[in-house]
This record gives C-alpha cells, structure tokens and sequence, in this order.
C-alpha cells in the first residue's frame, strides 16, 4: 500500500523492546508523520519473543500490516520468528552474535533481496564507555540513520525520556551518535517518499486506548478507581496511578475482581463517580455484583478488556470473545449496557458517556475493549471536548417509584436527606422485600423499560466510507481500524461500526440490506457474537461472514486477501 | 434535636424466630446511635445475606441489603467515597469466614475506618442450619448427622493474626455492654472489628442463655496482642468487651499519599475535570 512504511522491533521478553519502540514511535511522530504502535509479547517476564512495530504515514493510521520494510532484533528466537515478515528489499539489523539463518531463511532473504546488518552493539558501547544497555540505543539510531531522519529529532525524544532516570545521558548521546554514523551497506537507499502531516504534529499525542480511557475518566469527574491487576487492563491502573497527585483520584488495587467491583457499587451508591477495569477472567468474578447492581438500580461501570481464549487462554494476545460474557452474565433478567470502542479517540469518548448512562439509568454499563486497542499506540491531533456530564440525581419520595420511562428518582445518600433502602430482594417501591406475585411483576417491568427508554436514547451505528460502497463490513471494536486502512485505497468498502452494542439499534443494518449492499460481518472471534445478537433482535442472519480468532488482530492483509478471494 | 430510640424504628413486621440475638443486638446498635447522637441520616449500614440481613428493614439509615459475604467490601465502597457516615458491615459467621473471608482479611490490613459486625450464631440459619466454621465439630448439623468433618476458626484468633486496630466481643444477651462496645468501635478511627456471640435458638438450641451464663466472662482490654490471643482462646470462658485496640496506626485514608490532606469527600468532588495539564507525558 502506497505511503506507508513499517518497521519492527523484536527480541525477547525483559530486553527494552518497548521502550525502543516507544522512542521510534514519538521521534517519528515528531518527525511530522501519523503513527500507530502495536504490540506482540508473551506472558513471561523473561525470555520468548516480544515485538514492537510501528507503521507510519502521512494519513491518520489505525491498525499495522502483516509485513514490514525493516527487522530490528536483539534476540535469536525473534529472528528466525519474524524474518518472513520483512517486505522485498527489507533490511534486518541485529545483535546476536555468531548467528546462522536456516537455509530456507538464507533463501528467502536472497530471494527478496533483503539486506543484512549485525553490529556488534557491545563492542561499539564498550569504545564509547558506555554501560552494554546502551546497545541498545545504537541499534535504534542505526534504524534512524536508514530512514536519514534528523538525528537532533531522536536525540530530543530520548533526552527527555530518560531526564529523570539514573543514567549517563553523555555516554548515551555517545552510543546515539555512534549507531548513526555506522556503516551502511552500500547503495543501499530505503527511499521514504512519504509526505509529512501538514502544521506542528509533534505536539499530537500518542495514547493507548487505556490511556484514553484514563484521561476520559478524569474528566468525567470519576473519583474513585479500583482494579485488580488483569492484562490488557493494567495500565489504567498505572496511568490512574501516575496522576493521582494532580488529580486527587482514589486508585486502589483490590484483593480481588469481586472486591473491585463491590467497592466500585458501595462508592456509586454512596453517589461519587468510579469505575473498574478487568479482563475476562476477573469479569466473570464481577458477574454477581453486576447482577446485583441490576436489581438494586446501582450505576455500575466496568471496562472490559478483551483478549481471547477461555480460562487463561491466550493472556497478552488480542480477541474480540467476550461480547456474550459481556451481553449475558448474572443471573436473572435485569437491563445493562453494552459499549465496544475502537480506538484512542473513541475511548474517551465513550467512557465518559458510559458514566452518563450509568447514572442516568441506574444500570450495569459495560465497556469493551481488546488488547489490540487497549494496548496499541493511537497518534491523534488533540482530545475531543469532553462530555457534559449528566447525573440525572433527583430526590423523590420512593428510590424505587415506578415510572412511564422506568427511571425511579435517586438522591445521593447524606446528612438530612431521606433516607432509603437499596435491596438486591426483589422490593416494593419503598425498597422493603417482597415475595408477592403483583409486586414482583410491577417492579421488574419497571425495571426492564429503563431498557426501552436507553434504546431511544442512543445515538445510530457509524456508517464510514462512501455511500456508493458496495461491500458494508458490520462489526465492533478494532475491526473497524483495519478496514478504514483498506478503505483509503478501496472505495468500494464501508464499515458499519457498533459504538453502542446493547441494546442493539439494528435498524440501520436492515436499511442498508434493503438499499442491495452486500453485507459482512467481520469479528475477532469464532462465533461471530455480535452477528448472534443481531439475529436474535432483528432476525437477520449475516449471508457473508470474516472470522478470526488466531489470537492476532485483523491486519490489512487480512482484508486484502478476503477480498481477492 | 436529640436522637430518639423511635428514630430509628420501622413499621414492617420483623421475621426473627421467637428469642432470636438479632433482637437484642438491633436493640443495642439503635441505642448506641441515639448515644452518639446520630441520625439516620449519618449512618450507612451495609447488609449481609442470612438471619442478620433480614433485619435490613428493621432498622432506619442509609441501608444496602447486597450479596451474601459482600458487606464488608461494600460497606468499603461507601466510607471511601464519603468518610463522614458511620459505616457499618453487618454480617454473619457464615457470610464473613466462608463466602466473604477475603474481605475481613484485606479489610483488617487496610484498616478502613469502618465497623464489622459479626453476628456469630455458629451456623446458617436462614438456609436451615449448615455447619459454619464456627460450628462445634461434633454437633449434628443439615445433611451431616455425625458432625463436619472440618475444623474450627475462632474468630477472635483469625482477626488478631491480621494485627487489627481493634477487636471487642459482646454477647447478645447483654445488650447494655454490646452498645457500649458498639459505640467505642464506630469511634475508632480505623477498622473495628466485632464479634457477637449470638443465641440462635432454633438451629443452636444447646447453646441457650444457661450454657452461654456458665462460661460468659469480662476481659479488661489487653495491651498486647499475645495476651489478647490468650483471652480469646481461652477454653472455659468466653470473654466479652473491647479485647484489643490500637490508637497508633493510621486509618486506610489517611495513609493516603494523595487524599490524607483533603477536606472534601469524594462525593463532593463529581465535576468536569479540565486534564490539558495531564497531556504533557503523552506527547
């Protein structure tokens, strides 16, 4: 694909691979060019392969190719894993010493006309008196030096990052002017003939979808965070923890996911803002608190972030498979809110409205996301304005009055206020339990059309692309990222994405069958989930369907040859 | 105005077995309200699952009848996000030492300024009379005619090994010295842990007021936690009172870096939070 470039770090788990990528991203970033960071790494600590790739173009930039024009690595296992992902006339740069490619790596990289760099990065850090580390470094400005960037531009980046760690910032400049001037081979030129983004991008920001999610709580006045640590959720964690001087926020880490999501319950009830954030294992603890937030018409706000696989599955990979864990866990019929976003920008957005929600209906509000968007570096301009927030607070006489839209009053709990009774036994509307057949049918049906009221107020599914598109992809989450990457150069696909999956506005799909658009489910699962949803609700069934659950997100490629086929 | 005892009464027919504790230890626990003066209003009490949950509309106040074993983690949520309530966890031996043991475990290391109320009726009686781990091991209980096959914990024990702030014992027969305990826990600043033994007269009938009279006994409070562990533990009496307390060691809040300052309370502080200034480390 035209005007994009890739370049892959790699090596094994615990050797810096992320901060290498980290300080390509930002220095490319603000090298003038749009970004986007993904990340490969195993469960371990120690050891395995982990990679960092970043593609960059001139365009705003959502998800990665399968392939890519440079290889870094620092570790063997790597090598051999990632050597038939470099592009034709690639180069690999590496450190391992005394290192034997197979014959059919030897083949490929003939074939291709891939170029081979080892530097002995060791070496090169002892003559500049350099700590071995620092290697490291000399690798990434040997890449630097490839793409004949401006050194100053990295050296910055790296300046700042380290200023206030512990380490010899002249002995690294040394090892970055080192790697820079190394040898290259010769006549060999990448030709990066990519425009850069017009005006200052380097004040744009790089945030993962956590982060995004983090920033949109702050803002959305949340006070209180509590989790216990699950990948690909933990960084919220840390990003929450990080600013919470500035912002005053709780964070507290829990003994547990049911602990968390009982504490985020107890503090909504008592009427401040919270939130959790967990991955599949730690929601299907959270599922009795969910259910009992749905009867007691406590608001009730977990993140959900997706990686794929039942049990411990396949922890630090990606997978869209907890749509139905999200759509049906807890027992008993009760309303909820299904939220899936995409990207950096979308995230922030949605969390927030998610507190909205939750407050305004007094309900469990989910919010998705996969490992591929929560953990993957999105490059945006700026925030978006933030949301207004809407609490709905207001007192009445029974916290469970029944109503027309089935919103009962609530007030926050204080000094001098009415008191009332919140109780997970099905209640009359002053809150006492009861067990009579009239009452229990009043209540739940109240509660139920909270459901139908939340319908009407949800925005439409976003359609993307031309309205002459033959081909409409439907889906949630990352996938959407994907096939805006192909979109730029195939008009004739558009995308139908699902911000808000439940309850399910199925509306528009149906229009867009109707208009003869040829309709595709695309989902990071096996089953297809969402399509279950939306056959349940509406009774269309998807004729044509693109599934994977490989654990890997949807790279372009993906899509390009689903549609060649 | 004063805070009557009526304050705190409902009109909604109560559901406890003739000669139940709850009786008497709702009785002290709306005594020792009006004696610190405060309104229900001021007061949240998170509910267990059981005998005792059921007494959630007895009883005026902020009231949250949640899940079984999640009290006291609830009962957390609410005093994080508003420390000015008095905040009580009402549980049961069975919700607090099976379902819900975490809790009391990371609540006692947190030492969130809250109370636990243990209503230690040695088995679960709602569901019909199970063996808790309170239960004697011999003693017949629902689906196992020859006793459990497990052993014991004794409450006091477990909540000294955590090095708790405070831990008093009452008995439900003595309402007047259990609102004096209750009273002196709610004004511990930290997690006041209280056990109450409680006459359970349909599925624990052995242990009436007669066997409880026999072995019931003061403690003067102990100055260490070893001797306090020895009172507890004792095995011909059953000592009552306020058994260990600590004054030393911060409550969970004010052991907060960023929050042990702060005037206001979280829920005071739900408004837009302009976050430029948070961007810098993301450019």
């Amino acid at each position: 694909m035209k005007n994009r470039f890739a370049i892959k770090f790699a090596g094994q788990s615990g050797q810096g691979v992320n901060t290498l990528g980290e300080l390509l991203a930002k220095s490319i970033k603000n090298s003038g060019y749009q970004t986007f960071a993904y990340r490969e790494y195993p469960s371990i600590i120690k050891g395995g392969y982990a990679s960092y790739q970043i593609d960059f173009s001139n365009t705003e930039i959502l998800a990665s190719t399968k392939q890519f024009n440079i290889l870094v690595s620092l570790a063997s296992e790597a090598l051999h894993k990632y050597i038939f992902g470099l592009n034709k006339g690639g180069i690999v740069v590496h450190s391992v010493n005394d290192f034997d490619f197979t014959q059919e790596e030897i083949e490929y990289i003939k074939e291709n006309k891939i170029e081979v760099v080892y530097i002995d990065i060791e070496a090169i850090a002892e003559e500049n008196k350099a700590p071995k580390i620092m290697g490291n470094v000399i690798l990434l400005s040997y890449v630097w030096s490839l793409l004949a960037f401006d050194l100053r531009v990295l050296e910055k980046v790296v300046k700042d990052t380290f200023k206030n760690k512990n380490i010899d910032m002249e002995a690294e400049i040394r090892c970055l002017k080192a790697g820079y001037s190394y040898e290259k081979p010769k006549g060999y030129n990448l030709n990066i003939d990519i425009p850069k983004v017009k005006g200052n991008w380097s004040n744009s920001l790089l945030l993962t979808a956590n982060d995004a999610i983090s920033l949109g709580a702050i803002s959305a006045g949340c006070r209180a965070y509590y989790a216990y640590p699950m990948t690909p959720s933990t960084s919220i964690l840390q990003t929450l923890g990080k600013t919470y001087m500035k912002t005053g926020m709780l964070v507290k880490q829990a003994e547990s996911e049911i602990t968390a999501a009982q504490l985020v319950m107890g503090s909504m009830y008592m009427g401040t803002r919270a939130f959790t954030a967990t991955s599949g294992g730690g929601f299907d603890l959270m599922s009795e608190t969910i259910s009992c937030a749905g009867i007691t018409e406590t608001p009730l706000l977990i993140v959900l972030g997706q990686r794929s696989g039942p049990g411990t599955g396949v922890p630090t990979w990606t997978g869209a498979s907890d749509l139905n864990a999200a759509l049906y866990t807890g027992h008993g019929e009760f309303p909820r809110c299904v939220l899936s976003c995409s990207d950096a920008n979308d995230a922030y957005e949605l969390i927030q409205r998610a507190f909205n929600i939750a407050e305004k209906y007094q309900i469990p509000v989910i919010l998705l996301t996969e490992k591929q968007s929560a953990e993957s570096l999105f490059n945006v301009r700026d925030i978006p304005k933030a949301i207004k927030i809407e609490r709905s607070l207001k007192e009445g006489k029974e916290r469970y009055e029944i109503t027309e839209s089935g919103i009962s009053p609530r007030w926050i709990p204080s000094k001098g206020k009415p008191t009332y009774l919140v109780n997970s036994d099905e209640h009359t509307p002053d809150g006492v339990s009861t067990e009579e057949p009239a009452e229990i049918v009043r209540m739940s049906e109240k509660r139920m059309r909270k459901l139908l009221t939340l319908k009407e107020d949800l925005p439409e599914p976003i359609y993307w692309g031309s309205k002459d598109a033959k081909k409409v992809f439907v889906g949630f989450g990352t996938t959407k990222n994907t096939i805006l990457e192909v979109m730029k150069e195939n008009e004739d696909i558009a995308y139908l994405q699902y911000q808000y999956i439940y309850p399910l506005k199925f509306e528009k799909i149906l229009s867009l069958e109707e208009e003869g658009k040829s309709l595709i489910l695309i989902e990071n699962n096996q089953n297809g989930e969402f399509g279950q949803l939306v056959k349940k609700e509406s009774g269309y069934e998807f004729k044509e369907k693109l599934f994977k659950f490989d654990s890997r997100p949807f790279f372009v490629e993906d899509i390009l040859d689903f549609l060649k086929s | 105005m004063a805070v009557k005892i009526e304050d705190y009464n409902t009109n909604i027919k109560n559901t406890w077995c003739p000669g139940c504790g709850n009786f008497s230890i709702h009785m002290a626990l709306k005594q020792a309200f009006v004696e610190l003066n405060l309104t229900p209003s001021e007061i949240v009490i998170t509910f267990d699952i059981g005998c005792n949950g059921n007494g959630v509309d007895d009883i005026e106040g902020n009231r949250f009848k949640g899940l079984h074993g999640r009290s006291v983690p609830l009962a957390i949520g609410a005093h994080l996000a508003n420390s000015k309530m008095k905040v009580i966890a009402d549980i049961g031996d069975g919700g607090c030492l099976h379902e819900g043991v975490d809790h009391l475990i990371h609540a006692i290391r947190s030492n969130y300024d809250i109370t636990i109320l243990i209503h230690n009726n040695q088995n679960f009686a709602l569901t019909t009379g199970q063996a808790t781990s309170t239960t004697k091991e011999e003693k017949p209980m629902y689906a196992f005619p020859d006793g459990k096959a497990e052993g014991s914990i004794n409450i006091g024990e477990l909540v000294l090994s955590l090095n708790p702030t405070f831990f008093a014992r009452g008995y439900s027969n003595d309402p007047k010295q259990l609102t004096e305990i209750l009273k002196q826990g709610m004004n511990h600043k930290g997690c006041s842990v209280i056990e109450v033994m409680q006459i359970c007269p349909t599925y624990n009938p052995q242990s009436n007021h007669d066997w409880f009279k026999e072995r019931i006994a003061q403690s003067a409070i102990k100055s260490t936690i070893s001797e306090a562990v020895a009172t507890v533990k004792d095995t011909e009496k059953i000592y009552t009172g306020i058994i260990y307390q600590n004054r030393n060691r911060p409550d969970f809040l004010n052991n907060l870096e960023n929050r042990k300052s702060k005037k206001t309370e979280l829920v005071d502080e739900v408004k837009q939070v302009d976050i430029k200034s948070l961007l810098s480390s993301f450019k």
